[in-house]
């Protein structure tokens, strides 16, 4: 494991724009690196965010760190990249399993059963089935074998399908999908300094996430949404008349911040601001990595 | 080069603008009245057109600033707007915007720099 470990690191390290970040951040895991095969995904999800697989690796991950919200949230993403992915039906039909979804289980396992290379999908749907014959059984106790959740942490595990084994007492964190009181804090983990703010803003100059707090600690993100969403307009249309091709970023410098912008999906808006004293290329480095999770966020909540 | 607006040296920018329109990939550079959107002096290359470009930045500048006060942000200094070929720098003061518009290729930083001395001299 270690040799195969340092042998995709120096793939990565050669060209990382590869996508050598999937097998490196999954042997991690498998190696119970949970930390570092987070980041390893995230960067390589900031490089590929189109990739379905990218999105399964990262799904393995925050389950095996017991973060099955987060988990749910990249294998449904995986999904939407690619409609027949079947590691993100399986991954998806444990999620169900471990809240005890059973018949949800085992329709997403039954539909991933088409794509079963190792049987993997056909124990775990057999195991599924199982739980529910023995609830349908068990009037009193139903449920309670069915939810049992797995003792043997998954991280030592490479199929979601091992993770059916019955075990341990589950710690399950529920917490709805899109939950709107955690859109402020969208861009908290991609603003590296408390005098920068980050804001989503629609294509009608509305807040869709995050905030915009000024130089004296002020939420204006109403008032900077309101007139950005004019200038995103007006750069569309010079950009336009010029014939230089879609625009991607603008850059504001003023006297007390930096404002950068870019368009993001939807007709919406990426809005970043910065103590006046940031340096240029930071900001416009935080607008890409704002922009990044804008699209992964959309992507859930659209 | 030519100048849309009339022979070098007729205003007190033409120089300034020469120097701008020298860098790689300056497509042109303009000082353009930010109110009425009107190219007060340009010098671009053949097929720009300084008009537009005038009334586009000045439109650009003028809702960005406004923006900006309106976000505590303060007073604009300089503004970049990019795009898959291009982009437009502007400057401003007072009434005054100093624009250039350029290819991909051209060094925003050194760009930049020039134009922050440069609008200085705008009265």
């Amino acid at each position: 494991m270690a040799d195969e470990i340092r042998r995709l690191s120096d793939d990565l390290a050669r060209d990382p724009s590869s996508l050598a970040f999937m097998p490196l951040a999954d042997a991690l895991r498998r190696a119970g690196q949970l930390d570092v095969a987070l980041r390893v995904a995230l960067r390589g999800l900031d490089r590929h965010p189109y990739l379905a697989d990218a999105h399964d690796v990262l799904a393995r991950i925050h389950a095996d760190r017991g973060d099955l919200e987060r988990a749910a949230d990249e294998w449904e993403m995986a999904l939407r990249l690619n409609h027949a992915h079947g590691p993100a039906r399986l991954g998806l039909g444990f999620i169900d399993f471990r809240r005890g979804n059973l018949e949800s289980a085992e329709q997403r396992l039954a539909a991933a059963s088409g794509d079963d290379d190792d049987g993997s999908v056909a124990a775990a749907l057999a195991h599924v089935r199982s739980a529910l014959h023995a609830r349908t059984e068990c009037h009193g106790s139903e449920g309670d074998a069915a939810r049992t959740p797995p003792s043997e942490p998954a991280r030592r595990q490479t199929t979601p399908v091992s993770w059916l084994t019955p075990v341990s007492p589950p710690k399950i964190i529920e917490y709805p999908t899109p939950d709107p009181s955690k859109a402020r804090d969208v861009f908290a983990n991609v603003l590296d300094a408390a005098d920068q703010t980050a804001l989503l803003v629609d294509a009608d100059g509305l807040i869709l996430a995050g905030g915009y707090i000024d130089a004296n600690g002020q939420d204006v993100a109403d008032i900077v949404a309101a007139e950005l969403a004019g200038v995103g307009g007006e750069a569309e249309r010079a950009m336009r008349h010029l014939g230089l091709g879609a625009w991607t970023s603008m850059l504001v410098e003023a006297d007390r911040s930096i404002v950068a912008m870019s368009p993001a999906p939807l007709g919406s808006l990426v809005v970043v601001g910065a103590a006046r004293q940031t340096p240029v290329g930071l900001v416009r480095l935080l607008l890409d990595r704002a922009v990044t999770r804008a699209r992964d966020w959309l992507g859930r909540v659209a | 080069m030519a100048n849309p607006t009339g022979a070098p040296g007729r205003t007190p920018y033409a120089e300034v603008l020469a120097g701008l329109a020298r860098h790689r990939g300056v497509l042109g550079s303009f000082v353009v009245s930010e109110r009425d959107g009107l190219a007060v002096d340009a010098n671009a290359q053949i097929g720009v057109h300084a008009e537009a470009v005038a009334a586009l930045a000045a439109s650009l500048h003028r809702k960005a600033r406004l923006a900006c006060g309106a976000a505590g942000c303060g007073t604009v200094t300089f503004l970049r707007l990019d795009a898959e070929r291009g982009g437009i720098c502007a400057a401003g003061r007072d009434d005054l915007v100093l624009v250039t518009i350029s290819e991909a290729r051209a060094n925003i930083g050194l760009l930049r720099v020039e134009m922050m001395r440069a609008v200085k001299a705008l009265t």
